[in-house]
């Protein structure tokens, strides 16, 4: 049989299996629940959310004022004369006397208080909007306009503060060149009766309704707000669309993780793989299914959300990530509990990972680091350049890649049905990348195809650190760095020592640690050239790739991190392995922080 | 039922998650989340309630002041955070574009009692952490000279609102309502999510792996067995709720009433747990099982959500100690309709358990 054949046979059977076991008494009560959902949806638009009900307690001696906050049901209403209240005064959080609110000394009262001037508004403007002359209800507007302005990375290198400026007393002297602009009119372009229409759909004052309204925006009449509708525009607005994205992605990648942990179990597998069809085949062909489906979700949703589907290209990268994580989860769980456990704890370092650079989005060069930032930049309209998708995708490719190859590999019987725990099994995956007959050719090419995940990991420690202030940053980021890839680098000759102890002799150990550290070298300079050099102008990145310099620096710095922890494991064997990767950690550190303090000073 | 069987189950099956490490991997996670914690209380504040993060600001920000002269330049003046620049509209957009000022406000020449609307143009940098602070503070300044022309304008108006006299409150940093109105119930509520979701995998992995006959050779019945599994389940939901509260206690959110928000999650966690069960009985199959469970559990949530006094809005009461007696009745309420759940799961388990452990 042919590649492509088996892979289909595969793909269709995958299929026809996972729509029998899901199909049969699934569906109907899906659809019930379905149904369900509509009625409590329904239910719950009418009822409204009683989650912060009664969460402050207000007394009132006027009845009017009390329709004031009666529409707000975080407070509970106490209606009572004066003199009682006030006897009573500190059972409250509020109490409102003859017009005059007086308010607990408390971290509860003074939020009782800022809900309750926000309900004052809300009723001002509820008063207001009935009034015959508009424009003498609402005398002012504003027509918010939005300027575009990027920060250099750079910027923070030179000490300078991104965010306000130096100093604001002093005015401001512009070395850009000015450009001609048009004055505003001060005539109101949109009629008295859209204006009216406007207040009447505004919002309600409860902060959570931003997110359970939907907003058309986009219209002329939304520019224009009174002071009070004049709500803080959130910067992370569009990551609520990029969650829309990802949790749908993720909620399918489990069912193929599952599909992988269920040829394991109980053997099931075993007709799979006496077949005579390759596993590259075979996971190919369990993949491409899924693969499928989450293109054909993350479209619908695009095409529902009316973005352009050019946003596909950056999701690519990010489906084939999760895919390939599934199936390593699903190869390496030894129950189901640790299924769960495992993809929930992994999920949740991916979406950190692609979220909070997004933050970001408009700011920090840094921030593409997460396709999800094209993603952003392109449902803005802003779009983005192939450079700019070569470099955010890039790390995400060659993990998926790398990850699917070492699940091919692995994809065997002895491997697959194995009851090891966890961090074994993960071992046994990097040794079975090792060959018996060229051990130091499989190590230099483990050192290379290591470093993506470093990238990947250090990346996310520099997202970790990033607000975390400057010389404490630098030292993290530094330590961490170091400690990573002193980790990655010595993960294959652990691996080694663990499955045949008499390798590790002092020749194999210097050859081993040169052929990593010449490993390791190679697959850095080979990724930077493609992507990272925006990065590796700042600070951050001098401290991250740092070995770009001179080479046989690095090369030796290399050799000797995998020298220690190498010689830990020969001398005292493999309980070793922890302290020896933490000297090689601090030495690696001190050579960083002697380079970066050399180039600072 | 044999008590003595139901705690052999839940003591093996306690061993099992730890020495999988399972448990090690779910307190991993905590602590990554709370690593981020000041990322996350800044970024979900500002979600919550974007006017909060003005309290964040201690800096003094530039404005570009263009267009005719108004009354806009007093009330810029009564502030001390913002200092107004005049500017031709020009430069100060160019000054905006080089985050020389932190906006820039053009007012036209329509005098204030004119028939209509005064249009103030504001311009602020697109997409920016710091905009958002800068709204809120110009919100307040504009809000000053909106009350201005309102009383400029008051003789054409027919209805009066009824005045409240607010004392200054000062503008100080407000994470009250985020904490105790939503982190605290969500993190109450989480390990009864986790919890249901380890009950279906313990009862599925039974069927899938067929180590159910082994099992049921033993003295224990299927019954036994299956609430020997729920035992251990509850069990980690009070563990873990409290292990959050003694967090957000170390990050000195003080939360009242501890052993009753815990009671409440405990209760509403078995009855979550109870549901799963009931689910994974049924299907015996882990990814229906859990699908299913999902889809329910939102179905669920959302139900609570909408009647008052949900065991949730009881536990931000509790945490801010402003319910009375009645969240005991409440609690009563729910734990029998548990009891109920409980009672189902039993019988259901022994007709699942009377005919034979079949495969699948």
């Amino acid at each position: 049989m042919s590649l492509a054949s088996s892979i289909r046979t595969i793909a269709v059977w995958e299929m026809n299996r996972s729509m029998t076991t899901m199909g049969r008494n699934v569906l109907p009560l899906a659809a019930g629940l379905l149904v369900l959902l509509v009625l409590v949806t329904m239910f719950a638009a009418q009822s409204g959310v009683h989650m912060q009900d009664g969460m402050y307690h207000i007394g009132i001696d006027d009845p009017d004022v009390a329709r004031v906050v009666a529409p707000d049901n975080r407070f509970a209403v106490d209606l009572a004369d004066g003199p009682a209240l006030w006897a009573d005064r500190l059972a409250y959080d509020i109490v409102i006397l003859h017009g005059e609110v007086y308010v607990a000394d408390t971290d509860k009262g003074r939020a009782a208080l800022t809900s309750l001037e926000r309900d004052y508004e809300a009723y001002v403007s509820r008063v207001a909007t009935g009034e015959p002359d508009l424009f003498a209800a609402y005398p002012l507007w504003i027509d918010l306009q939005y300027v575009k302005s990027e920060i250099d990375f750079l910027a923070t290198q030179s000490g300078q503060q991104v965010g306000a400026p130096a100093d604001a007393r002093e005015p401001p002297i512009s070395s850009a060149p000015v450009e001609a602009v048009t004055l505003p009119p001060s005539a109101m372009p949109v009629s008295e009766e859209g204006l009216r229409q406007h207040l009447a759909e505004a919002r309600s004052g409860h902060p959570l309704s931003r997110y359970t309204t939907i907003n058309p925006g986009g219209s002329t009449m939304d520019r224009f707000k009174t002071p009070s509708e004049l709500s803080a525009p959130l910067p992370f607005d569009s990551i609520i669309l990029v969650f829309v994205f990802i949790f749908p992605l993720y909620f399918t990648s489990q069912f193929f993780m599952m599909s992988v942990m269920h040829e394991r179990v109980g053997r099931a597998g075993e007709a799979l793989l006496s077949s005579p069809v390759r596993p590259s085949a075979i996971v190919i062909g369990k993949a491409l299914p899924y693969f499928t489906i989450m293109l054909l979700v993350a479209a619908a949703i695009t095409l529902f959300a009316g973005a352009p589907l050019t946003i596909l290209l950056p999701l690519i990268p990010v489906i084939l990530f999760f895919l390939a994580n599934a199936l390593i989860i699903g190869m390496a769980a030894r129950s189901f509990k640790e299924l769960s456990f495992v993809s929930i704890f992994f999920s949740t370092l991916v979406t950190s990972y692609l979220f909070f650079p997004t933050v970001f989005a408009n700011t920090h060069v840094i921030s593409i680091i997460s396709p999800l930032t094209l993603v952003v930049l392109e449902i803005q309209g802003d779009g983005f350049t192939a450079a700019e998708y070569v470099y955010s995708t890039a790390l995400f490719f060659a993990t998926s890649i790398i990850l699917f190859y070492a699940g091919t590999v692995n994809f065997r019987e002895e491997r697959l049905f194995s009851e090891k725990p966890l961090t074994s099994r993960l071992a046994d995956f990097v040794s079975g990348g090792i060959s018996r007959d060229h051990p130091h050719l499989s190590l230099f090419l483990l050192a290379a195809l290591s470093i993506p995940f470093v990238f990947m990991v250090q990346m996310m420690t520099l997202v970790l650190f990033f607000n975390i202030p400057m010389p404490l940053s630098l030292v993290l980021l530094i330590v961490s760095a170091a400690f990573i890839e002193e980790f990655a680098k010595s993960a294959g000759l652990y691996a080694i020592a663990r499955e045949r102890p008499g390798f590790l002799t002092a020749k194999n150990l210097l050859a081993g640690a040169f052929v990593i550290g010449l490993g390791f070298l190679a697959g850095e300079k080979l990724l930077l050239f493609a992507t990272l050099a925006q990065i590796t102008e700042s600070i951050f990145g001098s401290v991250l790739f740092l070995s770009l310099g001179v080479l046989w620096m690095p090369l030796l710095l290399h050799i000797t991190g995998v020298l220690i922890t190498g010689g830990f494991l020969l001398l005292w064997g493999r309980r070793a392995y922890g302290p020896g990767l933490v000297v090689a950690s601090v030495v690696h550190s001190l050579y960083n922080l002697h380079f970066i303090l050399g180039g600072l000073l | 039922m044999n008590a003595r069987h139901i705690g052999l189950i839940a003591k093996k099956e306690l061993r099992g998650l730890s020495s999988e490490k399972t448990i090690v991997f779910a307190v991993l996670l905590q602590v990554f989340i709370a690593m981020f914690s000041s990322f996350l209380m800044v970024g979900l504040t500002a979600m919550y309630d974007p006017e909060a993060i003005e309290g964040y600001s201690t800096v003094t920000y530039g404005v570009g002041y263009a267009g005719a002269d108004s009354a806009l330049i007093d009330e810029f003046a009564k502030r001390d955070d913002l200092v107004l620049h005049r500017m031709d509209l020009g430069q100060a957009l160019a000054a905006l574009r080089e985050r020389e000022v932190a906006a820039v406000v053009y007012v036209p020449d329509t005098p204030p009692d004119a028939e209509g609307p005064v249009t103030v143009t504001l311009y602020l940098i697109q997409n920016d952490l710091q905009s958002s602070v800068i709204n809120v503070k110009i919100k307040e300044v504009l809000q000053g000279y909106e009350r201005e022309l309102r009383e400029v304008r008051a003789d054409r108006m027919t209805s009066f609102p009824i005045g409240l006299n607010f004392p200054e409150s000062g503008g100080a940093e407000n994470f009250f309502e985020f904490v105790y109105g939503l982190l605290i119930p969500l993190l109450a509520l989480l390990p009864a999510v986790i919890s249901a979701a380890l009950i279906i995998d313990l009862i599925t992995e039974e069927y899938q792996r067929q180590t159910l006959e082994a099992l049921m050779s033993t003295p224990v019945t299927f019954v036994e067995m299956v609430w020997g599994k729920i035992a251990a389940c509850v069990v980690l939901v009070p563990v873990q709720a409290a292990l959050w509260l003694l967090l957000l206690g170390a990050n000195g959110i003080a939360v009242g009433n501890a052993a009753a928000i815990l009671l409440h999650a405990s209760v509403g966690g078995l009855f979550l747990i109870l549901l799963a069960a009931l689910v994974a009985l049924y299907y015996r199959e882990r990814t229906s099982a859990q699908f299913i469970f999902s889809t329910v559990l939102v179905v669920v949530f959302l139900f609570v959500m909408a009647v008052p006094y949900n065991p949730l809005n009881l536990m931000v009461r509790l945490a801010v100690d402003t319910v009375g007696p009645v969240h005991w009745l409440i609690l009563a309420l729910v734990a029998g309709a548990t009891a109920l759940l409980g009672w189902t799961v039993t019988t259901y388990a022994r007709r699942v358990g009377e005919a034979t452990p079949a495969a699948r």
